[in-house]
Parts: C-alpha cells; structure tokens; sequence
C-alpha cells in the first residue's frame, strides 16, 4: 500500500514538472539573433543566392520564404502587444516591422493519438521592402486529448508496477505464512507441522517442502539424541552395577570406600550431563511444586550434615508453585548452595516471589565475584581458581548447569553482589498460574 | 509366611548382573533362581513358588512394566524393580503398577538386601492382602480396582472406561504435565484413536463430569504446548 501511494505521489509530482516545464510556442520561435541574423542575410544577398540561402535555414522544424508582400492573415496573434518577447524582437531587428502568428495544429493521424504540429509564423519586413516569413513548428508526441505520450507512458508503468505489486503480494503470502510458521518450530512441541502453505510459484513450493522436510529432520536429530542419552545411560548404570557388585571383593575398606565414591562420582557426573542434554532438547519433566517446600527440604538435609545455611521464606511466598522438573531444581539448589559453602563458609538463603516469578537469592560470605569475571562464571568449564584440581571444587560445571536448566525452566541466573559482602546469585523461575 | 530361607528370582537380561545378584543373594542365604526373561521367569514360576521377584524393566520381549502387571496378584510373589533409566523411575512410582518398590542402578549390594527384607517382612506383616488402590484427590474418591469414583457424599460418578482410564494416569501421576503422547501411551488400545484431538475430547469431557460434580475450580489444568496436569494433590487410601 505504501509503494501505490508512493508511484502515486510520484506520478503527481512529475505531471506538476512537465507542466511547469512544458515546451511552449515562444522556444519553437526562432530567436531573435538567428532571425536577425535571416533578414541580414536575405536583404544583403543577391536574388540568385536567396534560393540556397532559403534552403540552409530550412529544417524539419522551420522553414522560411520570402513574398513581395503579405496581407494581414486572419490568425491570432502569437505575442500581445507591448508584451516583452515583441519588445525583445522589436529591438533586435532594429525597427523592421515584425509581426507573429499562431497556426492551428493539425494532427499527423486522423483520431487524435498522433503526434500534433504545434505551429508558429513570424513576419518580419525586409528593407527590400519584401516580406520574410518564418514558419516554424515543433513537433510534439502527444496522445489522447492532447497529453504528451511520456505521460502515458508513466501511467502505463504505473499499471505495470500496481500489477506486479499485487502479484508479488499473493507470490509472498506463503513465505510470510512460513516465516510464520518456523516461528513456532520448537524441539519442545512436535505437535506443530508446518500448515499446508498454497504456493503457486515453484520456487516457493519447492522452499516450503524444504522446510519441512528439514523439521522433519530437526525432530528426528532431537529424538536420535536422546536415544543415545538414554541408551548411554542404561549401559552406564548397568557397567557401574556390575562394578557396584564386583568391588565388594576388595579387602582393604578404604580402598573399597574410595572405590564406591568414584562410582558415585561416576554416576553424579551421568546425571549432570542426561540433565543438561535433556535440558538441551526440552525433555524436563514438568512437575507442579510448591517451590519454599522443595527448597525448605534440601536445605534442612544440608543443615542435618553439619552446614551453614540459613533459609528465609518472605511471608505470602510459601505457597508459591512452579512447573518443574523436581531433579533439575534439587541439582540447581545443590550447586547453588555448594559454590556459596565453597567460596565463602556459610549460605544466606532468601526467597520470595512477585505477581509472576519467584526468586532465591543466594547468597555467601567469601571473597565475591568481581563484576569483570560475572560473565565467564557462567560458561562451561570455567571456575574463579585457575586450578583444575577436582579436590578444589567441581570440573567448573556446576553454574553453567545452573543456568542452563533455570534457563530450559523459562527462568534466569544472576550474579551480583551480597549486601555485606561476598557473592549474590539469584535464580528466577516463572510461577505457575493454572 | 515368613520363611527362614526366602526364595528370590532374578530377572534381568545382562547375564552378568543376573550372575553377580544371584551370588550374592545365595551368599546371604538366600534360595535363588535366575531368568533373562519373560519366558524364562514364567517357566521358573510354574515349577516354583518364590517370596519376590527383582524385577529389570527394561528387557528385550516383554518389558518390566508389563511383567509387572501380570504378576500383580494376591497370592502372587512381591516385587523389586530394578531400572537403569533414573528418569523412568516416575513409570514405577506410577502407583497402579504394583512394584512393591524400586531401586535405580547402580545400587549397592547392601541396599537391595534391605530393600529385599523390608519388602518381604511387609508382605508378611499384611498376610498377603495386597494394598488397595484407592486414592483421595479434591472432594474425590477413586478405586482403580473396582474402577469406580465418588463424590464426598459417596454418591458415584459415571465415567465411560476411556474417562476413568485418563482419570488414571492423572491420579498416578499427579501435579504432572503429561504430554498428548504420554496420555495416548496410557489409552492405547482402550478405545480411543491415536489422534492428538481425541486427548483433547476426553480431557474436555472428563473436565465437564467432574465440574458438574462439583469441583471448585478446574481440576485439570491445559499448559500451552506441553499437555495438560491435575492440579490438586492426590492421597493414597489405606
């Protein structure tokens, strides 16, 4: 719509141009300098030479003879009297009497759609006491009622251009449509296929097939992932079974110990990453849970293990649900709470929640996070120390695993300063609303 | 019906857990068979009475979950399930299943003894009438067994078995989104079309009997592109 206004508003303007600029009678007149230039010449030349002479001034837009003498035609005159171009004329022919004259046009093609002769003559006395007349005619291409054929030409291109407007609005509606609909491809929903698109230019049609058939892989991709992350798991537990059963053997307890905590370790770190890829591929499980209940739980089982963690539920808070998967959130709360008690030497829990989310701040007692390394903390594989050692803290996993199953939950991690000192993280979760 | 020496069957299809189990089981005194599968465990039974079965779900043939089902009788033997999947656990727990209890490899040896003797002092203790499956949700009463539900004046409620059957899967799995899949997982064969609308149309039903029965608010809740989850807590019945 905006394009038709604007060819429209072009086409406006360029009309009000021509018409400021149209050619009218006076340019097709010779000037006065050339016409001077004619009678000079004419009144100077010896009558054998007025024939050649005639002739060089002669061409498809002017014309000139010489006649004894000339009655007065019945014509309109071309300048009024005591007009300025009369005047301009006057003075430059030196006093000779000059007179001028509209002709008719006269249409080359009969019906009008041609071009018309739009014809002027000028009389200018000679001191030979003959008479020069000048005809002079401009051709100009006109079409219907006079307009100019460029004129047409432009609306012409108008049409053209309002055509192949609406053309091309009906050939993008499916790719608007489709646009559309890869919006809403998600590996969350396989319920959405894309909409039967109606195209009728191949290209689009060929386009949307494409689409579909790369959705089709995308859901099959996501499904072939987590087969194997279900089959690696299943292989896994059933290896570390076996181990489970056969480390009984080892004498030495301590040995045994440190044996049965690799393979905890083992499987810990499974969790972390079935957690993650499932995460990765929206195959959480959504669990209604009453969020102060879950966080209350974990904390009190740490408290009964001999850490300091203090948890405070802001009143109206405590009922507070969230879709979830419980697993998830208990692992984002563990790492949570882990980094505080090993940064710093206790954990400052803080809950609350508003009209849509709830909130838990996290906060400890160590040394903080400087503002510059916030960023990074939350990439895999990074950890305030430079040391890798295990005994240190974990592999630099555990907030990137925070945000990315607070980030799968519609959720958001957040790193800043505790009020006193050390480091604030907070977790946000969308609140369900039935 | 406690016995001095119970007897154990082992079902699993890695030979080698079969094997480790089996060994360990006999070693605390335990009477001890072993099958790989299905067919295997059915000949066992016929020939042999055991205490419990531990029980894998996940097996080439006939799965766990099947298994399950078929053996859960009142003079049949108790069950362990054993799962190496931690997020199929929820499947077990699904409470119309009928283990006795689970354990999620790997587990250690100690642990299945525990669970194993907590289970079989339990049977004994009930003299072998098994749980009810009755459970309490919102102003409901529902009976899976006797596939019937009341109101809290006890007046009964008339479910179409496609109903009570999604009326199941919500009260053992509640406060759970269960996707459309999910839910024509549990309604295959039981009457209703493997299309994504009939979910829609026998959700919308039951919501309707339900209301009209007198729930305060809508019990089932729809969560955009995931499916649809009971709202309220469900309580199981003694």
């Amino acid at each position: 719509m905006l394009v038709v206004g604007a060819l429209v508003i072009l086409l406006i303007i360029m009309s009000l141009v021509f018409q400021s600029l149209r050619i009218d009678e006076r340019t097709s007149a010779p000037s006065p300098d050339r016409l001077l230039a004619m009678t000079i010449l004419l009144e100077s030349a010896p009558s054998g030479e007025r024939i050649s002479i005639l002739a060089a001034i002669r061409n498809h837009e002017i014309s000139a003879r010489v006649v004894e003498q000339a009655s007065a035609p019945d014509l309109p005159q071309l300048w009024p009297s005591g007009s300025a171009e009369l005047a301009d004329y006057q003075r430059a022919l030196e006093g000779r009497a000059i007179s001028a004259f509209r002709l008719e046009g006269q249409p080359l093609f009969n019906g009008g759609f041609g071009n018309q002769r739009r014809a002027t003559e000028i009389r200018v006395a000679l001191t030979t006491g003959e008479v020069l007349i000048v005809t002079t005619s401009s051709i100009l291409a006109t079409g219907v009622a006079g307009v100019p054929v460029g004129y047409l030409i432009a609306i012409l291109g108008l049409l053209v251009a309002l055509g192949v407007l609406i053309f091309l609005h009906r050939e993008f509606r499916p790719l608007a449509q489709l646009a559309q609909a890869v919006e809403l491809i998600d590996p969350d929903n396989d319920t959405i296929m894309l909409p039967k698109i109606r195209a009728r230019s191949q290209e689009l049609r060929l386009l949307v097939s494409a689409f579909d058939r790369l959705k089709t892989r995308i859901d099959t991709l996501v499904e072939a992932r987590f087969a194997l992350l279900g089959g690696i798991q299943h292989d896994v537990r059933s290896f570390a079974t076996r181990l489970r059963f056969r480390i009984e053997g080892i004498a030495d307890e301590t040995e045994r110990a440190k044996a049965e905590a690799d393979i905890a370790d083992l499987i810990l770190l499974l969790d972390d990453a079935l957690l993650v890829g499932r995460s990765g591929v929206h195959k959480l499980d959504q669990e209604l849970v009453v969020f102060a209940e879950l966080v209350t739980s974990e904390v009190a089982e740490r408290v009964d293990d001999g850490a300091h963690i203090a948890l405070n539920v802001n009143p109206g808070s405590e009922a507070v649900q969230v879709l979830c998967d419980r697993l998830a959130l208990r692992r984002i709360l563990t790492n949570l709470v882990d980094n505080a008690l090993s940064y710093g030497k206790s954990a400052n829990l803080k809950l609350g929640s508003d009209a849509d989310q709830v909130f838990l701040y996290v906060d400890d007692d160590g040394p903080g996070i400087p503002a510059s390394k916030r960023k990074l903390l939350l990439e895999p594989f990074t950890r305030m120390e430079q040391s890798r050692a295990r005994h240190t803290g974990g592999a630099g996993l555990g907030l990137a695993i925070v945000r990315q199953l607070v980030e799968a939950h519609g959720g958001k991690l957040a790193i800043s300063d505790a009020p006193i000192r050390g480091a604030r993280l907070m977790i946000s979760l969308p609140r369900f609303k039935p | 019906m406690k016995r001095a020496h119970p007897s154990i069957l082992v079902v699993d299809d890695d030979p080698e857990i079969r094997q480790l189990v089996c060994d360990f089981l006999a070693r605390e005194g335990m009477s001890v068979g072993s099958a790989a599968d299905a067919q295997e465990m059915d000949a066992h039974l016929e020939s042999t009475t055991f205490d419990l079965v531990v029980l894998d779900l996940m097996m080439p043939g006939e799965d766990g979950l099947s298994i399950c089902r078929r053996l859960r009788s009142p003079n049949g033997p108790a069950i362990l399930m054993l799962t190496a999947k931690s997020d199929e656990v929820d499947r077990i727990v699904g409470l119309e299943m009928g283990a006795d209890d689970y354990l999620v490899k790997p587990f250690a040896p100690r642990e299945l003894l525990a669970r194993i003797r907590a289970i079989l002092r339990r049977v004994s203790d009930t003299a072998s009438t098994p749980a009810t499956r009755r459970f309490a949700f919102d102003r409901y009463v529902i009976d899976l067994d006797a596939r019937q539900i009341t109101d809290q004046k006890g007046q009964g409620i008339a479910l179409t078995s496609g109903e009570f059957d999604l009326l199941t899967c919500f009260v053992t799995q509640p406060r759970r989104v269960l996707s459309r899949d999910q839910i024509l997982d549990r309604l295959r064969g039981r009457g209703v079309e493997p299309f994504d609308r009939s979910v829609d149309m026998l959700v919308s039903r039951l919501r309707r009997k339900l209301d009209l029965a007198g729930a305060d608010q809508s019990l089932i809740s729809t969560v955009r592109n995931s499916g649809y989850l009971l709202v309220t807590p469900v309580a199981r019945l003694p």
